[in-house]
């Protein structure tokens, strides 16, 4: 073992692209091994979670912690992790605010497993069997980590140093946290997301902005929108007015919209309840003067009906972080 | 930090059903610097010494005020944190009174509300940050739009005070619609002359020195805010010198053409070089550009030739744009009226002698189109009279409110027809009557007494005609009981509902004020503050808010200047309250989401740093934009998304 400090990946409820987005450094992966012992990262290395437990307390200086809480397991991983790290940081939206495994609090734990193991057309499974934390068997008892009733963030069960936004980072945005780690500067306060602006993703867009009024909202597949002008003032459902800066508005740049990974701006707590004030406040529905409430209601919510999927739009990525957490049943 | 917790009894109010003690005990439990203290009758002289008293000799940083509503008495406790030398925004007052001790019944519940809402304010109150009032120095001038009535009487009266005023005023004259009436209810005074002693004194009185009055002119532009608009106005020649010109009208007979006199409605006509009625203040003509001869290209120099004085017609007036400063700008448009084209079955513009109610006060007028006589197309004296009431007013498919003023000229026109060409039948049809006041009922009255006058009550408009009999007319009806019946009519007269003036969206698109359902400038508040738009230093007075008739446009042109006069004052400052929002320009993200919520226009873009801010003289901290800011970047001084959050938790936990 080599006296560099040592920088631990992990990850819990994710997909692995977390992993690639730190290999899409590219050549800088050289800077991080010169600095760093790149020492556990199950994706990657052979590292076992014995020879995590058998290091000392805080002894690995950095851990990107990527993927959402979903078991048992991830949790125990990420108890470890807080232990036996110096800075833990949260890695990506799925760490960060429970991200795409998130939406799945839209539904109960029995919901998913009827869904999985007893309705799905593909499975056989006739004596209906859904996984139980322990079964027995003639050998005696298997236990496996249990499957909890909702997606939790890093910070639900651990306290995390720091927080790195974005379904992935950008590399440009990882190399600079990283950078400033090896060149020993002053990490924000705990607790500050890093690796990120704090405006908004406008901020970075060079479409043309104009006050908004949006009349009907369209999906991506029914118009070419316009290239220079600002997605959501052609009734594109464009996250980029709620989502935090830092990706360099990639999405608005190739005509697409921003779908809101990079979480919350600074200083919002709930990224999808902020797009709704938002969206309230710039729908229109003409003059309105002198029609009954009833009239008014109708037509706004023939504007709001064209918005596909609310919830799965506008916390896409947030759920688990949001105020609310999930369905409230 | 130092926080006192001081509890009101409020006599029995509150403490019949809030324990005090208990409320000690456990707030005295809460983490922190925290000193707890009844007060009985917190508000009296006796109160408010002892709050100050213990918040000076306890070295009280903070106070939580857990008493009446903040409707009641914030201001109050506000200004003892102030005698005690401390910032008055690091108080938090609590309702308990209102909120927990009036309406709930069990002791026990209700001490566990006043807990947990005390709790909450401990909570907002250590995030409370201390704000201070900002003063901007004003311009105390103020500009008044229409020289009606209302405006005038403003005006006057606001430069009696020895304030400039600027006029705009957008035809030739001055007087707005009444100086066009021979007779005016309710007392049946003679229009002009009623009103001449206020023109006279806009004109040339004492205090006229303070009056720039600018005729055939429109506001073009205003930007800024109260105490400080910069106004861009559009004055179009008159091509006569109005201090020079003595009025003798000698220029107009020569003058080889003419147009139809829009004054009259149309009904007669008048020259390129023209007084609109024989007694128009300014008693200087205008030329109409649109038909001088000269605007062709002619070389005609008619009128100028038999003018008497030198340079009084001056042919090369131009337009000009001039720029004025003001604190403050009183709309005083008036009204228009509806078109009757819009309810076909009265016969409006498609057979004779039918005429809207405006059109029939130039009739009865001595200086209208007839010199005061009234006949028909066919220059004989009508035996029979229909005035239709309420057409257009108090109807779903045109306007659905009561015009108010319609039922009182209506009983006027009465008296006149009766006065003019006595024993002509008279018919009234209408849907309601209304004339409320001390005064106005008199007309009715006397109508009601004349033999030759007879009333029809009908239901809906489209249960009227004016039909063709032969070579007469007749209005076919069937009454609100379901009688059906005829009535002759040698002549109608209809009276249509009040309708905004013609180019008051313009001029609310240009001052930013906003207009209600129907069109008319929307009041901050209908019944306390309808001389006030929403919009902070642009006042409305007269018919341009609501119809109205001479002597509500008159108060309501009292109240504006008493508004201007009291909220702007030469030489002291404009006070800003702090309760507003702030854009932090390094979270803004340009998206320009918040520019359109702002009910008070407070917010600009700033199209070269692609950022957005909130002029703090107009934001009335509502929070509009604080909520719909997608970036977080509006922050809502006093109620930041921190200390709501806190308050909440505060309440829950
Ligand atoms: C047929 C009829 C009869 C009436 N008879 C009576 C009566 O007998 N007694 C009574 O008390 N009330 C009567 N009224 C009501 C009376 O006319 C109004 O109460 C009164 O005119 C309101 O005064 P005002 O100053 O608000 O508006 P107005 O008198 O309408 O004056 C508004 C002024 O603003 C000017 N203006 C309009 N737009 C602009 C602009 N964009 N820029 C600059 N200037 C502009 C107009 O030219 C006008 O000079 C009658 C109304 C009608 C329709
Ligand atoms: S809504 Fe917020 S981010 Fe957008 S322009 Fe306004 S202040 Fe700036
Ligand atoms: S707080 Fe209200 S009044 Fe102030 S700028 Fe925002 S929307 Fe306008």
């Amino acid at each position: 073992m080599s006296g560099k400090p040592k920088l631990s990946m992990y990850w819990a409820t994710a997909c692995g692209g977390c992993e690639i987005s730190l290999v899409n450094i590219h050549e800088k992966v050289l800077d991080v091994d010169a600095n760093f012992e790149f020492m556990f990262c199950p994706c990657l290395l052979d590292t076992k979670k014995k020879d995590i437990e058998a290091m000392p307390d805080k002894g690995i200086a950095i851990t990107l912690f990527n993927g959402a809480i979903r078991t048992e397991e991830n949790e125990e991983m990420a108890r470890l992790l807080r232990k036996k790290s110096r800075v833990l940081i949260a890695y990506g939206s799925c760490s960060y605010e429970g991200c795409i495994p998130g939406l799945s609090n839209l539904h109960s734990r029995e919901d998913h497993f009827k869904t999985i193991y007893l309705d799905n057309p593909t499975v056989d499974n006739p004596s209906g069997v859904v996984p139980t934390p322990e079964t027995a068997v003639p050998e005696g008892t298997l236990r496996i980590p249990s499957f909890y009733e909702r997606v939790k963030t890093l910070s639900d069960v651990v306290d995390a140093d720091y927080f790195i936004p974005g379904c992935p980072p950008e590399p440009h945005q990882v190399w600079n946290v990283i950078e400033a780690v090896v060149q020993g500067r002053q990490l924000p306060p705990a607790g500050s997301v890093i690796g990120a602006g704090a405006s908004a993703v406008c901020e970075e867009c060079e479409r043309k902005k104009e006050d908004k009024k949006i009349k009907k909202f369209y999906r991506t597949y029914e118009m070419i929108p316009d290239r220079e002008k600002c997605l959501l003032e052609q009734g594109i459902v464009c996250m980029g007015i709620a989502t935090r800066s830092g990706c360099g508005a990639l999405c608005p740049k190739v005509n697409m919209p921003c779908t809101g990974c990079y979480g919350p701006p600074e200083g919002v707590l709930d990224q999808g309840a902020k797009m709704i004030a938002a969206l309230g406040s710039i729908i229109d529905i003409g003059d309105v003067k002198g029609l009954s409430e009833e009239e008014i209601a109708k037509r706004a919510d023939a504007v709001i009906s064209s918005i596909p999927d609310p919830a799965g739009t506008f916390y896409k990525y947030s759920l688990p972080g949001s105020i609310l957490k999930g369905r409230i049943s | 930090m130092k926080t006192g917790v001081y509890f009101c009894n409020c006599g029995t109010n509150i403490s019949d059903k809030i324990d005090s003690e208990k409320i000690r005990e456990e707030i005295l439990k809460l983490p922190g610097e925290i000193r707890f203290r009844t007060i009985d009758f917190m508000c009296s002289e006796d109160g408010k010494e002892a709050l100050e008293k213990d918040l000076k000799e306890n070295g009280m940083e903070r106070a939580v005020i857990t008493a009446c509503s903040p409707r009641d008495h914030e201001n109050t406790f506000m200004r003892v944190l102030s005698k005690a030398g401390l910032n008055p925004y690091l108080m938090q007052m609590v309702s308990v009174r209102e909120q927990v001790a009036w309406v709930t019944e069990e002791r026990e519940k209700a001490t566990e509300k006043a807990l947990r809402y005390t709790n909450a304010a401990l909570k907002r109150l250590a995030l409370q940050d201390p704000l201070e009032h900002k003063e901007i120095d004003i311009c105390p001038d103020v500009l008044v739009i229409g020289a009606g009535p209302a405006g005038l009487k403003a005006a006057l009266s606001i430069a009696e005070s020895g304030r400039k005023v600027v006029i705009v005023e957008k035809t030739p004259v001055i007087g707005g619609m009444p100086v066009r009436y021979e007779e005016l209810f309710p007392n049946m005074e003679c229009g002009p002359c009623m009103l001449e002693p206020v023109l006279g004194d806009v004109l040339h009185g004492e205090h006229s020195g303070n009056i720039e009055l600018l005729t055939i002119s429109e506001v073009m532009d205003v930007v800024g805010s109260y105490g400080n608009f910069i106004v861009k106005i559009r004055r179009n020649p008159r091509y006569v010198d109005a201090d020079k010109c003595i009025g003798c009208a000698e220029c107009m007979t020569p003058c080889p053409v003419s147009a139809k006199n829009e004054f009259n409605y149309g009904l007669d006509e008048r020259k390129a070089i023209y007084l609109p009625f024989a007694g128009a203040l300014p008693n200087a003509p205008s030329i109409d550009n649109a038909i001088c001869l000269r605007a062709k290209g002619r070389d005609c120099r008619l009128c100028k030739d038999a003018c008497p004085v030198e340079d009084a017609i001056i042919y090369d007036d131009a337009e000009s744009i001039i720029e004025r400063n003001v604190g403050a700008i009183l709309v005083a448009v008036g009204a228009g009226v509806y078109d009757c084209k819009k309810i076909p079955n009265l016969g409006y513009g498609s057979m004779p002698d039918v005429y809207t109610s405006s059109e029939f006060e130039r009739i009865l007028a001595s200086n209208g189109p007839t010199e005061g006589e009234v006949k028909t197309a066919q220059g004989k004296r009508p035996k029979s009279v229909a005035i239709i009431h309420c057409a257009g007013s108090l109807d779903e498919n045109h306007k659905e409110y009561c015009s108010g003023i319609c039922c009182q000229y209506a009983f006027k026109f009465n008296h006149l027809v009766g006065k003019k060409l006595p024993g002509t039948k008279i018919y009234h049809f209408y849907k309601e009557l209304s004339f409320p006041g001390k005064e106005e009922f008199t007309l009715y009255h006397h109508a009601k007494e004349d033999r030759n006058t007879a009333f029809v009550r009908y239901r809906d408009m489209k249960d009227l005609k004016v039909e063709k009999k032969g070579a007469k007319k007749a209005v076919t009806y069937k009454d609100a009981s379901g009688k059906k019946g005829s009535a002759p009519a040698d002549m109608l007269i209809l009276c249509p509902a009040v309708v905004p003036a013609e180019g008051s969206g313009s001029l609310g698109n240009i001052l930013e004020a906003t207009h209600d359902k129907f069109g008319f400038f929307e009041e901050l508040h209908g019944r306390m503050d309808s001389a006030q738009s929403k919009i902070k230093g642009i006042y409305l007075a007269g018919a341009c808010q609501s119809p109205m008739d001479i002597q509500k446009a008159m108060s309501q042109g009292m109240a504006a200047a008493g508004y201007i006069l009291s909220g702007l004052v030469a030489g002291r400052k404009l006070e800003i309250k702090p309760i507003t929002a702030v854009v932090d320009a390094d979270r803004c993200s340009g998206c320009r989401v918040c520019m359109s919520v702002c009910p008070y226009k407070a917010i600009s873009y700033d199209t070269e740093k692609e950022v957005s801010s909130v002029n703090e003289v107009l934001c009335q901290g509502c929070g509009t934009c604080v909520a719909a800011c997608p970036a977080g970047a509006v922050k809502g001084n006093h109620f930041t998304t921190d200390e709501i959050f806190a308050e909440i938790e505060g309440v829950l936990a």
